[in-house]
């Protein structure tokens, strides 16, 4: 035999190196990730503000009523959407920058690795940002309104800013992560294993209902979730994201680029 | 001689499908591969089983003597360029430009821009609006500015115009002449690439059919060309493998003639001409029925 093998290639590149070139990628195009949430957003504050004065001018002014208007409006679900924009940004993510990345010759396992530290980044990116909003909403007494778009009731508004800035933070957590296996599954199983999945998890959902209400029990899963509170609540979604997480990765590792 | 891909007993299926089918071949250093076939062969899938993209079914690949899936260290010596590439939506040419060198660790930044202004390709275009030849451009420029040492393009100049075509033609030779690398061109139009190639491999329905040195094929088989009866006398029982007449001509292809048997043909007052490698592509793999022979059926 006249041919040798190479020697084995010169060593790869560190793996910090390796997932930094994947969280870069994720964010090449800013514009998709940031820019148009960070727009949408500024643009629903633009709206929510114009109807705070609206409800202002149009309501007595006597301070009772001033604060009743006020405690409503921290219902409101403005803020909400960006959660479900970041769940599609992963299942974009998963789909076509996973695509990407092996055209580029990353590995899966690295790809994998990199999204999880962009997605944890950006999830505390926007929990900051949602809760730094949400003190300059009650130091400027709701933008001078009593308007409430971040000083929201679902974060948990009698709780210290560290709470709500943690729930704020696994919330978008929970939400990259379903949306992570999302993609996953669509990636590596395609349409039909994202249906089939949606159905077998229905069929858990209804399975669960029944049986808080056959053995009677939603009382107990009301009291439950009252005892835990927000803190519990949110904190309680954090082994669903992790299980979602390695969900994710493990279906990813086994899955072609889609042409 | 040293080998940098070396594909034992590999086969890929798809249900019942075989895309690839007990395929064995080595790639050797710095050279250029011509991977042809019919479309749907298994060219594409055969690549993507060597990246590390696809799992194989069955068999072995060693890519610079590793497995290339799941390999960090082999896969950054490797560049894949796909015709069906997908990118990240609203990914415009520069985002794609800007992201390639971070995984190539012998990009060349210059080399890219000048291929960049060569092929006129628009930074601020959408890879999904952009026409199909400025797309295949995006790939050629990436492909070629990487200087993996084992680089696969996959139909890279789909959509390319002429001009285009020859600019990577070009540029191709002149910096694989510079920085020589192992480069596989998949294709099914091969009489453009034909000068280029010095090894082809030709798959065809999942399995490998020629594995030869790209001159040797083209010595394979003669045209002879003359007078009809002089033609057929010539022939005798010979094995034809393609026959061809206009009136009193014919132009019949055989195997491999020795230089007597040249001889006499010359001295019968019959031409001889070569047989292009894409007629010959065309005859090995003709078998089942192309679109012109059904129609015509």
């Amino acid at each position: 035999m006249t041919t040798s093998t190479l020697p084995a290639v010169a060593t790869a590149r560190p793996l910090p190196r390796r997932l930094g070139n994947v969280i870069r990628l994720h964010l090449a195009n800013p514009f998709t990730i940031l820019v148009t949430p960070l727009m949408v957003l500024g643009l629903i504050f633009l709206i929510n503000w114009v109807i705070w004065l609206l409800v202002r001018t149009a309501t007595p002014t006597d301070p009772d009523t001033v604060a009743d208007v006020s405690t409503g409006l921290q219902y409101s679900g403005a803020s909400m959407w960006t959660f479900v924009y970041m769940m599609v940004v992963a299942i974009m993510a998963m789909n076509l920058t996973f695509s990407l990345a092996l055209g580029f010759g990353s590995t899966r396992r690295d790809f994998s690795l990199g999204t999880a530290v962009t997605f944890l980044g950006l999830s505390a990116g926007w929990a900051l940002l949602y809760t730094g909003l949400a003190m300059v909403e009650k130091a400027t007494n709701g933008w001078g309104l009593g308007g409430a778009m971040f000083n929201s009731f679902y974060f948990g508004i009698d709780e210290s800013w560290g709470v709500r800035l943690f729930n704020a933070f696994v919330a978008f957590l929970f939400f990259f992560a379903i949306g992570t296996v999302f993609g996953a599954i669509y990636v590596r199983f395609r349409a039909r294993g994202l249906i089939l999945f949606f159905l077998a998890l229905a069929l858990v959902l209804i399975g669960l209902v029944a049986l808080a209400t056959v053995t009677a029990s939603w009382g107990a899963f009301a009291e439950f979730f009252v005892a835990i509170g927000w803190f519990g609540g949110y904190a309680l979604s954090l082994p669903l994201s992790l299980v979602a997480g390695v969900a994710g990765h493990l279906i990813l590792r086994r899955a072609t680029p889609r042409s | 001689m040293t080998t940098v891909v070396e594909v034992r007993d590999l086969s890929k299926h798809f249900g019942p499908v075989r895309a690839v089918e007990s395929v064995s071949f080595r790639l050797e250093e710095n050279r250029i591969y011509g991977l042809l076939g019919r479309n749907g062969a298994g060219k594409t899938t055969l690549m993507s089983l060597l990246t590390g993209q696809e799992f194989a079914s069955s068999g072995r690949i060693e890519i610079f003597g590793e497995s290339p899936v799941e390999n960090a260290r082999v896969l950054e010596q490797v560049c894949f360029i796909k015709e069906s590439q997908k990118y990240p939506d609203d990914f415009k040419v520069k985002h794609v430009l800007r992201t390639a060198p971070w995984f190539f660790p012998n990009w060349d930044q210059d080399f890219a821009d000048q291929l960049v202004t060569d092929f006129r390709l628009p930074l601020d275009g959408r890879m999904k609006k952009i026409s199909r030849g400025q797309f295949s451009a995006v790939g050629v420029v990436v492909g070629l500015a990487s200087r993996a040492p084992l680089t696969f393009f996959d139909e890279p100049y789909l959509g390319l115009d002429a001009v285009a075509r020859q600019l990577f033609y070009d540029r191709l030779l002149e910096d694989y002449s510079e920085h020589p690398r192992t480069i596989v061109l998949s294709t099914h139009l091969i009489d453009e690439v034909s000068d280029l190639l010095e090894h082809v491999l030709l798959i065809d329905d999942g399995r490998l059919i020629v594995d030869q040195a790209a001159d040797d094929l083209r010595g394979s088989a003669t045209t002879v060309v003359g007078g009809r009866e002089a033609v057929e006398a010539f022939i005798g029982t010979r094995e034809v493998l393609h026959r061809d007449g206009l009136g009193g001509l014919a132009s019949v292809t055989v195997a491999r003639l020795s230089d007597t048997e040249r001889q006499a043909a010359r001295a019968a007052g019959l031409e001889l001409g070569g047989v292009s490698l894409q007629q010959l592509v065309v005859r090995l793999t003709s078998g089942t029925p192309t679109d012109f022979e059904e129609k015509s059926a």
